[in-house]
């Protein structure tokens, strides 16, 4: 349990500085290798903005709750049979939890500024990743159906015959729209969206800024490795070891993300909300009643 | 170990629970408020309920965060510039919280408890479950109807456009002192060309 | 962490709600006064279901009734906030002197 939490966080690291190449690669913004190192490093030499009466408690911590929901996203992830950060009962509930947090520290990191812009920003994505978290619940809810248990183990260890990509085909691909709204990306970034000059991070710079980028790639990180565990096996596979599908997995889910994030454009609020609760809900609620229609005895 | 904990998250319930009332801005209310959810839901884990305390927590979140949102949709005071002390029968208030707590707590206090821990490692989820789906099916399609009832009525109650026509025609906004002139939006501009429609 | 400690730590929650759905002048405030209070309510059913209860699945059952009737609560009160407002243009319980369309 400590071992596998140890790992956690010695891989975080390493894994955000993919993301961010995943994330700089084609785009011509410098370097991809190192760039991602050299933009940290000038932001934390920056100095944090300030803004008139800010919820100067809320605007130091989100990007640090941030962070900390995505570890403890990831921590319910199994990297080896036997081998779980958190070893509960009801994990799949815990990272619902985590989702329905990241919304509201969001919220909190475009309110706290006290500033027109990351407002606009923080309220529009309210409206946008509520829906979004719903549905992936109905999506984990079919993935916990097979599994006849709330545990991630179970959940993979009810794939060793045929991954749940198989038996659930829209499971992934309407997880994958809540994976780019936790992660603020493509057409589900209203949150720091460059037509708001960086929404509710256009107040901010310097180590904060840096943070939150950190964070945000984190998630990723984290969302890549739920999706891969819940719908593509986790850790089975042949040959390998363990963790290295796992890992495997996770690296080929990041990338899917970003080529998602890069591929779909964004529509106007409204019409994402409308497009959210009549066509994705209800995509979700079919994959849900065909999961129970298969588990059927 | 756990007393710790629970004496921590009980002092976290219970001064978030009371901050409600004190911050100035109601979104910082609301937030408030899902602390202290939060806090008792992992109490409800210590209590060896991992289900009820984590989707307590992921309710609240979703709650408190619709909550923060009306909050900014309707406040005059959304970010809690200005203090706000927005009460009224204030002592009698009090008085009634006080006796709430001191009543139940003396109901608690002078009753024999019975004691029947949860036997050690119970699959309390699965169990919560089966009688979910079984025994107790009823009671819990009874609640899934009762929502969906609530659905409509808050689509009926909210809707813009009713049987009478608008909903928002000749509002009038209340006075700035007790039978006052009418603040803010006059009802020509609230309203528009609905108003028209009357044939008058 | 005593059965007695548990629902003590539940009244103060159930007072402290009283005391705000009593003074408060905002509806949304008030409700939250009476969401405060089924918090309460939750921890004295969980408390009494772990320690009195032996495990009998009923008592998480009604912890999930009491989040059901929070969720009525607050979809109904955020309805009738969203009537009274397009009517009256204020969210204040004073603003309802008369139930009169």
């Amino acid at each position: 349990m400590i071992a596998a939490a140890l790992t956690l966080l010695l891989a975080l690291p390493p894994l955000v500085w993919v993301a961010a190449m995943f994330d700089r690669i084609g785009t011509g913004r410098g370097a991809v290798l190192i760039g991602p190192l050299q933009n940290g490093a000038a932001l934390l030499l920056r100095p944090n903005t300030a803004t008139e009466a800010p919820d100067r408690l809320n605007r130091l911590l989100a990007p640090g709750w941030y962070l900390a929901l995505a570890l403890v996203g990831l921590s319910v992830v199994p990297l080896a049979p036997g081998v779980v950060a958190s070893d509960i009962s009801t994990g799949l509930v815990l990272w619902g939890a985590c989702e329905a947090l990241t919304v509201v520290v969001v919220f909190l990191h475009g309110w706290s500024p006290n500033a027109p812009l990351p407002l606009i920003g923080a309220y529009r994505y309210v409206a946008i990743g509520l829906p979004a978290m719903l549905l992936s619940m109905f999506v984990l809810i079919g993935a916990a159906l097979p599994a006849q248990s709330l545990s991630v183990v179970e959940v993979v260890e009810a794939q060793r015959e045929i991954w749940n990509v198989i038996r659930q085909p829209l499971g992934l691909p309407l997880f994958m729209a809540l994976g780019l709204a936790i992660t603020l990306r493509g057409p589900f970034d209203y949150a720091d969206g460059a037509e708001l000059a960086g929404g509710t991070s256009a107040e901010e710079s310097g180590p904060a800024l840096a943070l939150w980028h950190f964070a945000r790639a984190a998630m990723l990180v984290a969302f890549s490795a739920m999706a891969a565990t819940a719908f593509l096996g986790g850790h089975l596979g042949p040959v390998l070891p363990g963790p290295v599908w796992l890992l495997l997995k996770t690296l080929v889910l990041m990338a899917l993300s970003v080529a998602a994030g890069r591929f779909f454009a964004r529509m106007p609020p409204a019409r994402m909300l409308t497009f959210l609760w009549v066509v994705l809900l209800p995509l979700s609620f079919a994959s849900l009643a065909l999961v129970g229609v298969e588990v059927l005895p | 170990m756990t007393d710790a904990l629970f004496l921590a998250l009980s002092t976290l319930a219970i001064w978030s629970g009371w901050r409600v009332f004190r911050v100035d801005s109601m979104v910082r209310a609301s937030f408030q408020l899902m602390v202290s959810f939060i806090a008792v839901g992992l109490i409800a884990v210590l209590l060896a309920a991992p289900y009820i305390g984590i989707a307590t927590i992921f309710m609240m979140a979703v709650e408190m965060m619709v909550m923060a949102l009306f909050m900014v949709m309707f406040m005059m005071n959304p970010a809690g510039l200005n203090p706000m002390v927005m009460v009224h029968q204030h002592r009698f208030s009090i008085a009634a919280g006080v006796v709430a707590f001191s009543g139940l707590s003396a109901a608690v206090l002078l009753s024999d408890l019975p004691v029947q821990r949860v036997p050690e490692g119970a699959d309390v989820v699965r169990d919560l479950g089966h009688e979910l789906l079984g025994p107790s099916m009823l009671i819990f399609e009874t609640a899934g109807v009762t929502l969906l009832a609530t659905m409509i009525g808050a689509v009926v109650l909210s809707a813009h456009s009713g049987r009478y026509g608008a909903s928002d025609a000749g509002s009038l906004p209340p006075g700035l002192t007790p039978g006052g002139e009418p603040a803010g939006r006059k009802p020509d501009e609230s309203a528009g060309h609905h108003h028209h429609h009357g044939g008058h | 962490m005593t059965l007695v400690t548990v629902l003590i730590v539940a009244a103060a929650l159930i007072g402290i709600g009283l005391y705000g759905a009593l003074s408060q002048q905002s509806f949304v405030m008030l409700m939250m006064g009476l969401e405060l209070m089924l918090n309460g309510a939750i921890l004295a059913v969980i408390g009494f279901w772990s320690f009195s209860l032996g495990g009998a699945p009923e008592g998480q059952l009604l912890a999930i009734i009491v989040m059901a009737v929070m969720a009525v609560e607050m979809a109904v009160g955020f309805a009738l906030v969203v009537a009274v407002y397009r009517k009256r243009q204020a969210d204040m319980t004073e603003s309802l002197t008369s139930m009169r369309h």
